[in-house]
């Protein structure tokens, strides 16, 4: 008996979905926006993020050091250097890598190139440049920095450094935080949309609820049937928003890499690597909502 | 043993808050077999009793029984299997508007776990009785107010009730349509249903000279064994 009322679920549940279409088109219709919705919100969420990467990972301190210092001295404080906890790399340049350096740089301005021949000699100075393991704690880098005493050193002025990685680090922290506000209230507002897109598909069903209570439907049976149709809106919005988000991804990668020209991005990679986790927790959030406005719905429809 | 009573209403008084007396210690016993109209105006308690019979309401005072089953304060999981013992009609035929008349009747012994083939051996055989052999397979919207009452009483039937329950049966119908189904009631009373009538279309009660329960205010102020309407 259990079997054949499950069977007569699954039927009722296929029944209604049927002769409901408009109504069910409609209510998968929000599903696949508000999934859609989400799911851009997560894209831009992780374009955010490499962008704020980029950003940190141009992050660096350079030490410059004395025009006669020796390779052994250099390579010494290099070595001290990179012990520091907050470094994650230091390379070495070189007068003449700084000069080469300096060459390419300003290979399109003559002038310069004229001044640089007309000194007769290599004018720059070698260098440490080090970068730190994250930018939060390139602030500490710099006092450790500070704390160094070497001759060789010539310059260590690091205080507009200091000054652009507060604002940096700032603005991430910011932009982190807004981001986030955004989304919860993105999230909350796609959420009450899709409730109250199941609660309107029920209500339209208040008087057929009310039948099946007066023929003795037992309550499990009256939400049942409901609560089918709604797994079913929301597997077939979830496998829908798939087959159309990954086209508009495709379609957006190229963009992406022109624009962030150097550094790894891709999308689609990210969120192959994450399918399960995305569209496996989308899927539960909106089935769970859905199961909960369909009950609430049914429950009140179906007091008489 | 033959049960003395098949409905028994004890002392009961129904008030709708703040304070609305819809029914004021009403006793009414029905015999198995019964055919018994309840008759009086609108907003006199008529419906409330056909609601507090249906588990749809709880009495404030008194108690219920119905098939020797106390009913006064039956629990929400318990309302189904009352209503599959009682048939019940309603003024508005109370039809699925997505589903045929076939599908009507059927859909009350589905949700009761009956099997198909218990289904399609009763349907067919209620469909007869009611007079819609032939037009089974159409939608409420394409058949007569009298052919949707039909199917309503199709439906109640389907689960062999000891009492069939018709709340204004005749509200919806021409007088020709009225006549039709009161005829079907008198016919499924005399195949031993209990039917209880409620209605205040005058010239039906007179007509069937059968017991007349008549409320005014929430109290019986009439019950006669061959009744007319009084009010």
């Amino acid at each position: 008996m259990v079997f054949l009322s499950f069977l007569r679920i699954i039927k009722f549940s296929f029944q209604d979905i049927y002769r409901n279409i408009w109504l069910s088109i409609v209510t998968i219709t929000i599903l696949i926006l508000a999934l859609f919705s989400i799911n851009l919100l997560l894209a831009v969420r992780v374009i955010s993020d490499t962008a704020i990467g980029a950003v940190k990972d141009k992050i660096d301190v350079s030490l410059y050091l004395k025009p006669d210092s020796t390779e052994e001295e250099i390579m010494a404080l290099k070595s001290q250097v990179s012990n520091l906890t907050q470094v994650k790399e230091v390379s070495y340049i070189s007068k003449a890598q700084a000069l080469e350096f300096f060459q390419e740089k300003n290979k399109d301005n003559p002038e310069i190139l004229q001044a640089l021949r007309e000194l007769g000699k290599n004018p720059l100075t070698p260098s440490l440049v080090i970068t730190p393991k994250a930018s939060e704690v390139a602030g500490e880098l710099i006092e450790e920095l500070n704390k160094i005493k070497s001759d060789l050193i010539e310059s260590r002025n690091f205080s507009d450094h200091k000054l652009m990685l507060d604002k940096i680090n700032g603005i991430t922290g910011k932009v982190n935080e807004i981001g986030m506000i955004i989304s919860l209230i993105f999230i909350l507002i796609t959420l009450l949309v899709v409730y109250n897109a199941v609660r309107v598909e029920i209500y339209t069903h208040r008087e057929e609820i009310g039948i099946m209570r007066l023929v003795g439907a037992s309550n499990s049976f009256i939400h049942m049937p409901f609560f089918l149709s709604s797994l079913i809106y929301t597997l077939i919005g979830t496998a829908v928003v798939i087959l159309i988000f990954y086209p508009f991804l495709s379609l957006l990668q190229p963009y992406l890499e022109t624009f962030f020209t150097g550094y790894d991005i891709n999308v689609i990679s990210y969120f192959n690597s994450n399918f399960i986790k995305i569209f496996g927790l989308e899927f539960l959030a909106v089935a769970l909502i859905n199961a909960l406005a369909s009950w609430m719905a049914v429950r009140k429809y179906s007091k008489v | 043993m033959r049960r003395r009573f098949m409905i028994k209403l004890l002392n009961i008084s129904k008030i709708y808050q703040p304070d609305v007396h819809a029914l004021r210690d009403v006793n009414l016993h029905i015999k198995p077999g019964e055919f018994i109209s309840i008759v009086g105006q609108s907003g006199t308690g008529k419906t409330t009793m056909v609601k507090i019979l249906t588990g749809e309401e709880r009495a404030t005072n008194g108690r219920v029984l119905v098939g020797g089953w106390d009913i006064t304060n039956i629990g929400q999981r318990e309302v189904p299997w009352l209503r599959r013992q009682i048939g019940v009609i309603y003024q508005d035929f109370k039809l699925l508007p997505k589903k045929n008349l076939r599908e009507n009747v059927s859909f009350a012994l589905e949700v009761c776990g009956n099997t198909p083939t218990k289904i399609s051996s009763i349907v067919p055989q209620v469909m007869k009785i009611v007079g819609l052999e032939d037009k089974q397979g159409r939608y409420p919207r394409e058949v007569s107010g009298g052919e949707q009452q039909r199917a309503a009483i199709a439906r109640a039937l389907v689960h062999r009730p000891k009492i069939l329950l018709a709340d204004e049966p005749t509200g919806n119908l021409d007088s020709i349509n009225a006549n039709e189904i009161i005829e079907l009631l008198l016919r499924i009373n005399r195949f031993g249903t209990t039917v209880v009538l409620v209605t205040h279309n005058r010239e039906v009660v007179n007509r069937l000279k059968r017991r007349v329960i008549t409320l005014d205010s929430g109290m019986i102020v009439g019950d006669q064994e061959v009744g007319k309407y009084i009010l």
